[in-house]
C-alpha cells in the first residue's frame, strides 16, 4: 500500500511538470510514466483519463501547498499580503501550478466532469480568505463579497502576469490586488506606484 | 503561392466567423481545418488560402470578433448620454457576450502560454480593450464627472476583475451569478471614480 501510494505521488508530480511544459492536450502519458519510473499501464490504472490526471494533479498540488498556507503570522495585514503572494504566479512551483490552473479553466469548460474540481479549489480558496478576513478584526465587512472580488482580481491579474503582459509585471499584480483588498477592508493604502 | 482556388469566392470574414464558432465549440485541438471549411461553405484549400495554421485562425478569428464587438460598442455608446452611462454599458456588455467569447479567450491564454506570436496577439487585443475603457474614463474626467484616477490603471483593474469573474461564470461556479458579477464591477466603477448609483 505504501509503495503504491508513493508511485501515485510520483505520477502526480511528474504529471504536474509534464502538463505544465507540454500542455494537457499534447502531453504523452508514456512520458509521464517514464518520468515517474512506472509503467504506462500503472498510470492508466490510477488515472483513467487525462481529465482525471489533471484534476488529481491540481488537487495534490493544492494539498501539498497547504503547509505554506498554514504559516499564518500574527499580523492580519501581513497574513493577507502573504496569501495574495501565494496565489500569484511567482517563479517556480507557483508558476507551474498557474499554467495548470489556466489549462484547467479551458478543460473544465469543455469537460463538465472537471467542473467540480474547479469549484472545489475555488471554494477552498474562498474559505481561506474569508477566515483571514474575519479573524483579522477589520470591523463590519462583508467577508464573502471581499473574498469573491479578491479571487477574481487574483485570476485577472495573475493570468496577465503569467503571460508576461508588459503592463503587468508580478509586482504590479501584487500591488493592485492588495490595493483593492486594503480598500475593501477600510485600510489606508497608498496608490500603487508602478 | 498556389493559384487561387475556385472556392476563393468564400471571403475571409465568412471563414473567420465560422472559425470563431467552431473553435468556441470544439477548441483549437479538436478543430480540423475541414470543419471550419464546411461551416463556411468552402473547402480546406479555401481556408488554407487565407490562413496557414490553426493558431493563426484562432488569433484572426478573435481579432475579427473583436472588430465586430468594438463596432457594436461604438454604436451603443454613441447613443448614450454621458460617460457614466457608457461605462455602465461596457460592464453590461462584457459578461453578456456569451460563453463562446470567453471560451475563445481561454483558448488564446492556453495557446499564448507556449506560442510567442499568439501571446503578442493576446497582448495587443487586451491593450485595445483597456484603451477603450480608459477613453471613457478620460471623457468622464474632462466632463468633471469622474475622480482624477489614472485612467489606464483603472482600465487594467476593471479588465482584470471582469476576466476573473468571467472565468468563474464560464466554469458554472455555483457560487457566482451574472447579477453578482455585474454588481461587483459596478461597485468598482463607483468606488474608484467617485460615483453613486451607476447602472441603476
Amino acid at each position: 500500500m505504501t509503495v503504491e501510494r508513493t508511485a501515485r505521488e510520483r505520477i502526480l508530480d511528474a504529471a504536474m511538470d509534464r502538463i505544465a511544459s507540454d500542455g494537457i492536450d499534447a502531453v504523452r502519458i508514456a512520458r509521464i510514466a517514464m518520468d515517474a519510473r512506472v509503467s504506462t499501464a500503472l498510470v492508466h490504472y490510477h488515472f483513467a483519463t487525462r481529465e482525471a490526471l489533471l484534476a488529481e494533479a491540481l488537487e495534490h498540488s493544492f494539498e501539498t501547498a497547504g503547509d505554506v498556507r498554514e504559516e499564518a503570522g500574527d499580523d492580519p495585514v501581513a497574513r493577507l499580503k502573504g496569501m495574495i503572494e501565494q496565489c500569484l504566479p511567482l517563479p517556480g512551483e507557483l508558476e507551474r501550478d498557474w499554467v495548470l490552473w489556466v489549462e484547467l479553466w479551458l478543460r473544465a469548460v469543455r469537460h463538465p466532469e472537471l467542473r467540480p474540481t474547479a469549484a472545489k479549489l475555488y471554494a477552498s480558496m474562498r474559505t481561506w480568505f474569508i477566515a483571514a478576513i474575519e479573524e483579522g478584526g477589520f470591523g463590519d465587512v462583508d467577508a464573502g463579497a471581499i473574498a469573491d472580488r479578491t479571487l477574481a482580481l487574483i485570476d485577472g491579474f495573475g493570468v496577465r502576469a503569467l503571460l508576461g503582459d508588459p503592463e503587468v509585471p508580478l509586482e504590479r499584480a501584487r500591488a493592485e490586488v492588495w490595493h483593492a483588498l486594503a480598500g475593501d477592508l477600510g485600510l489606508r493604502d497608498r496608490v500603487p506606484s508602478v | 503561392m498556389s493559384p487561387r482556388p475556385t472556392t476563393g469566392h468564400v471571403r475571409r470574414p465568412a471563414i473567420l466567423k465560422a472559425a470563431a464558432e467552431v473553435i468556441a465549440e470544439r477548441g483549437v485541438i479538436g478543430t480540423r481545418i475541414a470543419d471550419v471549411a464546411e461551416r463556411a461553405g468552402t473547402s480546406a484549400p479555401g481556408v488554407l488560402y487565407w490562413f496557414d495554421t490553426k493558431d493563426e485562425l484562432l488569433t484572426e478569428a478573435l481579432r475579427f470578433s473583436d472588430e465586430q464587438f468594438y463596432a457594436q460598442l461604438h454604436r451603443e455608446l454613441e447613443q448614450l448620454d454621458g460617460p457614466r452611462e457608457r461605462l455602465a454599458r461596457i460592464v453590461e456588455l462584457w459578461p453578456a457576450e456569451g460563453d463562446g467569447e470567453v471560451v475563445l479567450w481561454m483558448e488564446l491564454w492556453v495557446r499564448a502560454l507556449r506560442d510567442p506570436a499568439v501571446n503578442a496577439a493576446r497582448a495587443a487585443l487586451d491593450a485595445r480593450w483597456r484603451a477603450a475603457i480608459a477613453e471613457v474614463v478620460r471623457d468622464g474626467q474632462a466632463a468633471g464627472e469622474f475622480s482624477a484616477v489614472d485612467p489606464e490603471e483603472f482600465a487594467l483593474t476593471l479588465g482584470a476583475l471582469m476576466d476573473g469573474f468571467a472565468i468563474q461564470l464560464a466554469l458554472r461556479d455555483p457560487g457566482v451569478t451574472p447579477a453578482q458579477v455585474r454588481a461587483h464591477c459596478l461597485a468598482l466603477v463607483e468606488e474608484r471614480l467617485g460615483l453613486e448609483g451607476v447602472g441603476r
